[in-house]
């Protein structure tokens, strides 16, 4: 009974071990990995990792190989001298050699971070628990929200500041992260290269949703991006009735451009459809998950700061649903 | 020698337990059997009597400590007003009032319920709270219907510390409103009229306005009451037994009323302001984008314009504490929680200040 039992938690223990290496290596790709970089900022990043990591294990194996050596085979003790240039060598001198490249390496990519001539200025400022984007074009600027498109191979300065407590804006794929501090403006400079869809999240606790803080990222082809920025640009053009949206008293809070919707608390709903989330990366924005969130927003997001309107009539409902998925 | 030993008798615990076995098995036989007299007309014994009453008075003062601190304005007029009409309705008719002060039914009750004039010597704000709020088990005192709704105990209990100088005459105006009660047109609309009046108007205060209220509102909170979501000891007992079509001949007659309405024009004060922008910097959107006038807005939502300034400003206070309930209410617990106190009274006091209209021909619908 215990062999057999011993030799199934063998066989459960390696399934284990296949599972988590799999789930470790899985980790290194993805949209919201520091380890699969699609910018310059990344890369550094990326490259700074892994040498700090080569440099670490080195050091692991001199440690410990010294270690066994001083176990197993050098059975009698040193002398006081040649014991006093070890602690000297292997205690200050190397060490500090080693820390002061390793230091010299990683300041040397503090400047990468804040370089370059930015093509395009976004500013982006943390609310609990969203993100208000605005893009400041030479033809004025523009709102949007829990999104950043940005064009690959052009550099992008980001604004960050805060509207409430403190945030931290992490693009993980793109650059390393930086804190959204309240009267406060710090400035990043993004170099994505690599098109493709990734994820930003809120890296500092900032209130009971902070999990829920996060967005969606998109690097374009420039063209694309320019023509998706023009489109942005224009005011709503709903198919749907917007009656049910201003009736119930939403434009308190959002704007809809071009509408009597014109609130500026919560976030811009001009183009709110063509997002690929909704409540800040929470859902992906299908009509079903449209309705459930305007009815059951603090059930999905607790601590959300708009109330649920699950009381509203369901053909209230249907006809906000309608229009909000007409917002493109 | 031998007597003794014949006469003494030795307590063993076998013979303890089957003593005590037995007096249990002799009283369940006496209950089963059916001697105990149950009856009301026979009254307690004065042991009994006297025993359960000193049990009742501890209990009440110990558990009076959980009941929470009085209002500082506990014996204000309106708030006597506020609870007089359910007195008269669900209380009177065992306890008596100054207009009729030995109701028949009383003595026929065991125990018989006191009158009430001795109520403010013999009892503390928190001592009363607690019996009003929770009713005595034993007795036929029932509890609050609604129980988290404090400010209804605190007006019951106001009352109550007013009945003992009160004459027939002043009760009769508080508890009947100040028209006599016609013969009954329409007997749901004359049990109404006893607190609200026939013009749905505020009664110093007392009441919220509900002539000019949006119909669709009055229906949706009159059926709120009725099913329990929106809780009060009052008005759930007020509709008790209503049928549906009642409810919505009430809606109608009050919002056809002159009274509160949706349009309001700012007026450069503070309380205007957040009306009509909100604080966007407390995250506080405009009242006006759901309660202003426009033809398309949710006719659920209540017009503000007009009514009573206290009523506003203390539903705004429930709805921060997350303690109002409503068809619509909880739209508004996140809202109002970020609305600071001064904020409050203020867009209250703008509210109020809207003046009421008191042309039925103009009360908007």
């Amino acid at each position: 009974m215990g062999a057999k039992g011993g030799r199934a938690f063998e066989g459960l223990e390696k399934a284990a071990l296949v599972a988590g290496a799999g789930l470790l290596l899985g980790a290194c790709s993805g949209p919201q990995s520091a380890l699969d970089p699609a910018g310059r900022e990344a890369a550094e990043v990326a490259r700074l990792f892994w040498v700090m990591l080569a440099g670490a294990a080195i050091i692991w194996l001199a440690v410990i190989g010294t270690a066994v050596f001083a176990g197993r085979f050098q059975k009698t003790p040193l002398g006081e001298r040649a014991g006093l240039r070890i602690v000297l060598w292997a205690g200050a001198i190397i060490p500090t050699l080693i820390l002061a490249a390793l230091l010299t390496f990683g300041l040397r990519l503090m400047p990468v971070l804040r370089a370059g001539e930015p093509a395009l200025t976004v500013h982006v400022s943390g609310e609990q628990y969203w993100w208000r984007v605005t893009y400041r074009t030479a033809q004025g600027e523009v709102e949007t929200a829990n999104e950043l498109r940005l064009p690959a191979g052009r550099p992008a300065e980001i604004l960050l500041d805060s509207a409430d407590v403190i945030h931290s804006f992490w693009i993980p794929a793109l650059a390393g992260k930086l804190d959204m501090i309240p009267g406060r403006t710090n400035r990043l400079v993004l170099n994505p290269e690599r098109t493709g869809t990734y994820r930003g999240v809120c890296a500092e606790f900032c209130g009971r949703a902070h999990a829920f803080m996060a967005f969606s990222v998109e690097v374009m082809e420039p063209a694309a991006f320019e023509a998706w920025l023009a489109r942005e640009r224009a005011p709503a053009a709903a198919t749907a009735d917007a009656g049910a949206f201003l009736a119930n008293g939403c434009g308190g809070c959002h704007s809809v451009r071009g509408t009597p919707a014109t609130g500026t608390i919560g976030p811009d709903l001009t183009h709110v459809a063509a997002r690929p989330t909704l409540g800040a990366g929470l859902l992906a924005n299908t009509p079903a998950n449209r309705r459930r969130f305007v009815s059951e927003t603090e059930k999905l997001k607790p601590g959300v700061r708009m109330p649920a309107f699950g009381a509203l009539e369901s053909d209230q409902l249907d006809a906000i649903d309608a229009y909000l998925g007409s917002l493109r | 020698m031998n007597l003794r030993r014949r006469l003494s008798f030795r307590v063993t615990p076998r013979r303890a337990l089957a003593a005590i076995g037995s007096a249990l098995a002799l009283a369940l036989l006496v209950a089963w059997s059916g001697v105990i007299d149950i009856g009301a007309s026979g009254g307690h014994w004065r042991i009994t009597s006297w025993g359960l009453h000193w049990v009742m008075q501890n209990a009440t003062r110990t558990y009076a400590m959980l009941e929470p601190e009085p209002p500082a304005d506990l014996d204000s007029p309106a708030r006597i007003r506020r609870a007089a009409g359910h007195f008269e309705t669900s209380c009177a008719f065992c306890h008596g009032s100054p207009e009729h002060p030995s109701p028949t039914l009383a003595p026929h009750m065991t125990p018989m319920p006191p009158g009430l004039t001795q109520v403010t010597a013999k009892w503390t704000p928190r001592e009363l709270s607690r019996i009003v709020r929770h009713g005595v088990k034993y007795t036929g005192m029932p509890a609050w219907i609604a129980p988290q709704r404090s400010d209804e105990v605190w007006s019951m209990v106001a009352f109550l510390r007013a009945l003992p100088e009160m004459s027939g005459e002043e009760y009769r105006r508080l508890a009947f409103g100040e028209a006599v009660p016609a013969p009954a047109a329409d007997p749901a609309l004359e049990g109404c009229v006893r607190c609200h009046g026939r013009d749905g108007t505020s009664s110093g205060g007392a009441f919220p306005v509900l002539g000019g209220q949006s119909e669709a509102y009055l229906l949706a909170t009159l059926e709120a009451f009725a099913d329990g979501t929106r809780p009060s000891g009052i008005m759930q007992f007020a509709v008790d037994g209503l049928p549906p079509e009642d409810l919505t001949r009430l809606a109608a007659y009050y919002a056809g009323r002159g009274g509160v309405r949706e349009q309001a024009a700012p007026d450069g004060s503070e309380g205007a302001r957040i009306a009509f922008q909100g604080q966007p910097e407390n995250d506080v959107p405009a009242c006006q984008s759901c309660h202003g006038a426009s033809p398309r807005r949710n006719p659920r939502y209540p017009y503000l314009g007009g009514q009573d300034a206290a009523y506003l400003a203390t539903q705004l206070r429930r709805m921060k504490a997350s303690e109002a309930r409503g068809p619509t209410a909880r739209v508004m617990h996140r809202i109002a929680e970020r609305l600071p106190d001064q904020a409050i009274d203020a867009v209250a006091e703008f509210y109020a200040g809207q003046g009421r209209d008191p042309d039925p021909a103009n009360a908007a619908r």
